[in-house]
């Protein structure tokens, strides 16, 4: 009853100084909306990335104009646009106009078809991180496939390039046989190449009665470490306060009534729980109103109340170790970016470097983070995360009986 | 009763409190009085449970608190020095906050609030943020805290402090009607005047230890009948105690450069005979102050100084 007592007492608190509750809420919410006002929904609304590539062609043949015409397909005109430039696209470059600049040397086609070693050239615009590798990777399929189109076809090709010399038009029967040839060849290679073995069929799995929405929500990558950023925040500015109990004297006040530290910090925890799971309601109403689907309403509620107890049991754990406020916002602040950078908020999980998983693994942001991924990007439910909230579970209970016998022995002797 | 014995504590080299023992029986205000510093809120703080002694015990009718600390804390009302309210609520709130945690509930818990209230005369700022509150207003606040639950058992430490004399008066009334209620109140103050008016017993400490215990009687007995002197002048520690330790009937209780304090015994030669030959001499006194016996004569004579120091 002592417990719910503290609990009523906090809430009271917190409901008699709207102000400063808002203000509490304010920094991972307005993030938090921030994030959802970039991202935006699903992303139907927003123009389609296009790569903007700029084409040097010295060459300009029929090989060359073959490989501009690459990106005249309906489906790359959304995504690639090619650009013929001259030497001014050097300058382009610089300027940062566009994500790649291809060059096609002059002498390419006669070179290709004579079977001489060609170069491409592709320029990338640093200032772009993944758009110019995209281009290059793009043009490093097309070198290969020229390379192999190069050896079957060998005899072909220098037969064309025999023809390309030649002034007059080439005899009917001279092309039927070039034609037959290359007819031939490929009859023989679609034993090898068609049909393909492996066929990559995509599916987007909908719940039943659902429209596919189609597109990528990148907030659902982004919410899951955001939101436990945003609790172990609420966790922060909640247990605050047992510092300015401590330093104003309430604290030891309130041990003299019939009230022991476990009852206090327990009481403290519990009145965390319950702001933290106020303001989550209000990221989940952000991430609702972006698109975003957290999973079914029981796994999430048991995923935010055992991330609220274990983010509440660990600032009160440093809360009850330090000397002083000051120590307290610093140390608590330091634990939460460390957490949040190593569990996995900024970078998500799959993309963490193996040497660090391990570790990864040792904060309660790794398994809070990992149960709203397993939620909201693998639609997972409750049986899927049942270790996280176990793991979650025991580490609050674990971390809020630590800071209970630290601070009732620090009281005690007099130390605080 | 409240029963203390020997209790010690320190902190680190420190040692705050030396073997403390006294006794507050039941129905009585008993006053623990020294200067800041002395050990008067440690003492209480371990006698209400707060901080664990190094040596000794605390028995609260019989109970030793460290072995049945709920049980006894229920039976202590305690009025901490410091302003311990919490600001951002209101007054109603902090008292309905601090009665559910003795238990109070629903009607009778509003029964006591009002009541507390009104005995502080705080009634019709029930609904005000302690934030906008005096610190008079607080200090009355912080002691309703202590009286909500009716306590057998009252332990105020300091509970004047900072505050102005009608505000201190109005306090110490509330003081007096709840021990008139039967309950035993224990006192710390380094107010003289505070514990003469308010207590039935008086304990003396200093550097943690007690000097002495009685009621106020018994304590002005101990300072004799004659009279305290305090002289100051521009003499030398040497000089003044060589001439003063010379005069017949003055026992000297202290003295250092350019102060000294001493008595006269009444079955001696007076002060009539005194005092001229210390004006006289070539000691270079200033000014001479005559006090009656007192609790300051008693801590004077107890500690070789006065309590302000």
């Amino acid at each position: 009853m002592v417990v719910l007592d503290i609990v009523r007492r906090d809430l009271t608190r917190f409901a008699r100084n709207p102000v400063a509750t808002a203000l509490m809420f304010a920094i991972p919410l307005s993030m938090s909306g921030i994030f959802a006002l970039v991202f935006g929904a699903s992303g139907e609304d927003q123009p389609a990335i296009t790569i903007r590539v700029l084409l040097h062609d010295e060459d300009d043949t029929l090989l060359s104009r073959m490989i501009q015409g690459s990106g005249s397909d309906p489906e790359m005109d959304e995504r690639l646009e090619l650009v013929t430039v001259g030497e001014e696209g050097y300058q382009m470059m610089e300027e940062g106009e566009a994500s790649a600049l291809l060059h096609i040397p002059r002498g390419f086609t006669d070179d290709f078809l004579a079977g001489r070693q060609v170069d491409l050239e592709v320029v990338k615009n640093p200032a772009q991180r993944f758009l110019p590798q995209v281009v290059e990777e793009g043009v490093s399929i097309g070198a290969v496939v020229l390379s192999q189109s190069s050896r079957v076809f060998r005899s072909e090709l220098a037969q064309i390039q025999e023809l390309r010399t030649q002034d007059e038009f080439p005899a009917d029967s001279l092309i039927g046989a070039l034609s037959v040839g290359i007819n031939q060849k490929l009859r023989g290679l679609e034993t090898y190449l068609l049909p393909p073995i492996v066929d990559l069929e995509t599916v987007t799995l909908t719940a039943e009665g659902e429209e596919d929405e189609g597109g990528f929500n990148i907030l659902s990558y982004f919410l899951p470490g955001f939101s436990i950023f945003g609790i172990l925040f609420f966790a922060q500015a909640a247990t605050r306060d047992v510092l300015r109990e401590r330093e104003s004297g309430l604290l030891r006040h309130l041990l003299t009534a019939p009230v022991s530290v476990g009852q206090y910090l327990v009481g403290k925890c519990l009145s965390t729980v319950v702001v933290t799971t106020l303001g989550f309601a209000v990221l989940i109403v952000v991430g609702i109103a972006a698109g975003v689907a957290w999973g079914t309403p029981p796994a999430v509620a048991a995923l935010v109340l055992t991330s609220s107890s274990a983010a509440a049991g660990a600032m009160l754990l440093i809360m009850s170790l330090v000397g002083s406020q000051r120590q307290g916002d610093a140390l608590t602040t330091i634990v939460i970016i460390v957490w949040c950078m190593v569990g996995g908020a900024f970078v998500p999980l799959s993309q963490m470097p193996g040497f660090l998983l391990p570790i990864s693994r040792a904060t309660p942001t790794y398994w809070a983070i990992d149960g709203f991924v397993t939620l909201v990007q693998n639609g997972g439910g409750l049986n899927d995360i049942a270790l996280n909230v176990l793991i979650l579970g025991i580490a609050g209970l674990v971390m809020l009986g630590a800071g209970s016998f630290v601070l009732r022995r620090r009281i005690l002797s007099g130390a605080v | 009763m409240i029963q203390v014995e020997h209790l010690r504590k320190n902190f680190g080299d420190l040692t705050a409190v030396d073997g403390v023992s006294f006794e507050v029986r039941d129905g009585e205000i008993f006053g623990l009085l020294g200067p800041n510093g002395a050990g008067k809120t440690t003492t209480i703080n371990m006698i209400c449970g707060v901080l664990r002694p190094d040596g000794g015990r605390v028995l609260v009718d019989e109970t030793d608190i460290w072995i049945e600390p709920k049980a006894v804390k229920r039976s202590l009302g305690v009025v901490p020095q410091d302003i311990a309210v919490y600001e951002d609520l209101t007054a109603r709130d902090n008292l309905n906050f601090w009665g559910s945690l003795y238990g109070l509930r629903g009607s009778e818990l509003r029964r006591r609030v009002d009541d507390a209230l009104s005995r502080v005369g705080l009634a019709e700022r029930a609904r005000d943020k302690v934030k906008d509150f005096s610190g008079g207003m607080k200090r009355r606040l912080n002691l309703c805290m202590g009286l909500l639950h009716e306590p057998k058992f009252l332990l105020l430490d300091e509970p004047t402090v900072g505050i102005d004399p009608q505000a201190r008066l109005a306090i110490l009334e509330v003081i007096r009607a709840a021990a008139a209620s039967g309950s035993t109140v224990l006192y710390t103050t380094h107010y003289m005047d505070e514990a003469q008016e308010l207590c039935d017993r008086i304990a003396i400490i200093d550097h943690g230890r007690i000097l002495t215990v009685g009621t106020l009687e018994e304590l002005t007995r101990m300072a004799g009948e004659g009279e305290m002197m305090r002289m100051t002048g521009s003499f030398d520690e040497a000089t003044a105690r060589a001439r003063l330790e010379g005069l017949d009937g003055v026992q000297l209780h202290s003295v250092e450069k350019g102060r000294a304090m001493l008595s006269v015994a009444a079955d001696g030669p007076g002060l009539t005979v005194v005092l001229p030959e210390l004006l006289a001499g070539d000691l270079g006194v200033d000014d001479v102050s005559i006090q009656q016996p007192s609790l300051q004569s008693v801590f004077i004579r107890l500690t070789g100084r006065e309590l302000r120091d």
